[in-house]
């Protein structure tokens, strides 16, 4: 019981608020904030309701309730990892692209030198 | 050689500051004297070593990789007129006598890119390292659909055209093998070259010259990535 009430403590005093405050300041979209706000929810849920996970996982056709978890889990995992690697790339092919813009930039001297030289 | 064709050499380099202007005079001496130095974002002070032999030096302000800086350099090559860039490693590997045999099928316009490789007079290269070069080259086959002698060789030499409209996304190693990718239609030739194993890029890249856990470990990581980027374009 303890532990349910640590864990529900910590989501809404400071999982929510802080979500919230992210999608105020503009650093999550609404869909990001409804989206993590319903994972915490169902996970609220989940430890409250210790049958709902086997409703799941019946309702997914998988005999072991924690299996389900386990399934979710990795879907979410896999979901999270994904998105991160499409970010981590665009950023990475920016600050290449922004660092190789900086480095050209004064190549149009170099080309009046050249022009001049001629 | 005597050509009209203005040649435009590119030294990607990363803390050379020991060797880098000894390597500008080698190219120099050969009558060379469109040389770019693109700077990776040096800890040391390669950019200073080489502006003061007067060439032309383009800076990353922080490290990219080798890839991205070859990109650069001949990105500038490109914008200053580049009729044929030479790209080549700027820790003295590569032989500046060496590059009139990579000019010479462009000026006398048989072929469209020109890879030194170090594997058709491989005699002298260690076997862990030969091994390691035709595993690259299958890789290289597997991603881009081109199969050389050496897909890891940095000296080549292109013409303009050849180089129009390619732009390369991978930064690192993998470069040599995506620009192997856009350039697969065009006329290529490979020419052997002598690989100069000094001392100095024997320190630089442990365990190059043999087989270590540390270059098995980049070829891993190589493969990592390339397969990233097939996946997360």
């Amino acid at each position: 019981m303890l532990i349910q009430i640590l864990v529900t403590g910590a989501v809404l005093l400071f999982v929510i608020p802080n979500l919230f405050s992210s999608y105020k300041k503009g650093n999550l979209t609404l869909l990001g904030f409804l989206t993590w706000s319903f994972f915490w929810t169902v996970g609220l849920l989940v430890i409250w309701i210790e049958d709902l996970i086997g409703v799941i996982g019946h309702f997914l056709g998988v005999t072991r309730s924690i299996d389900a978890l386990i399934y979710l889990s990795i879907v979410f995992l896999l979901y999270s990892y994904i998105n991160q690697k499409i970010k981590i790339n665009e950023i990475n092919r920016e600050i290449t692209q922004l660092t190789r813009k900086l480095a050209l930039k004064d190549l149009d001297k170099v080309e009046k030198r050249e022009d001049e030289r001629k | 050689m005597k050509t009209d064709k203005k040649i435009y050499i590119v030294l990607p380099a990363f803390g050379e500051e020991k060797i880098i202007k000894s390597v500008i005079e080698d190219i120099k001496n050969q009558g060379y004297r469109n040389i770019i130095v693109v700077d990776d974002g040096s800890k040391d002070h390669t950019h200073l070593k080489a502006k003061e032999t007067g060439i032309i030096v383009a800076q990353h302000v922080i490290n990219r990789g080798k890839g991205a800086a070859t990109q650069t350099g001949i990105d500038a090559a490109l914008l200053l007129g580049a009729e044929i860039v030479v790209t080549m490693d700027s820790d003295g590997q590569h032989n500046p006598k060496e590059i009139e045999k990579l000019i010479e099928p462009l000026i006398n316009d048989k072929v469209d890119v020109v890879i030194g490789s170090r594997m058709l007079n491989g005699k002298e290269m260690p076997k862990a390292r030969k091994f390691m070069n035709v595993m690259a080259n299958i890789i290289t086959y597997v991603f881009f659909g081109i199969y050389v002698s050496d897909s890891q060789s940095g000296f080549r030499a292109y013409t303009r055209n050849a180089l129009k409209g390619v732009t390369t996304h991978l930064d690192r190693y993998e470069f040599e093998s995506e620009m192997l990718g856009h350039i697969k239609k065009q006329r290529i030739k490979e020419v052997p070259i002598k690989v100069i194993y000094s001392d100095h890029s024997y320190n630089k890249y442990k365990g190059i010259k043999n087989f270590s856990p540390q270059g098995l470990l980049n070829g891993i990581a190589m493969v990592v990535r390339l397969i990233e980027n097939s996946l997360f374009k």
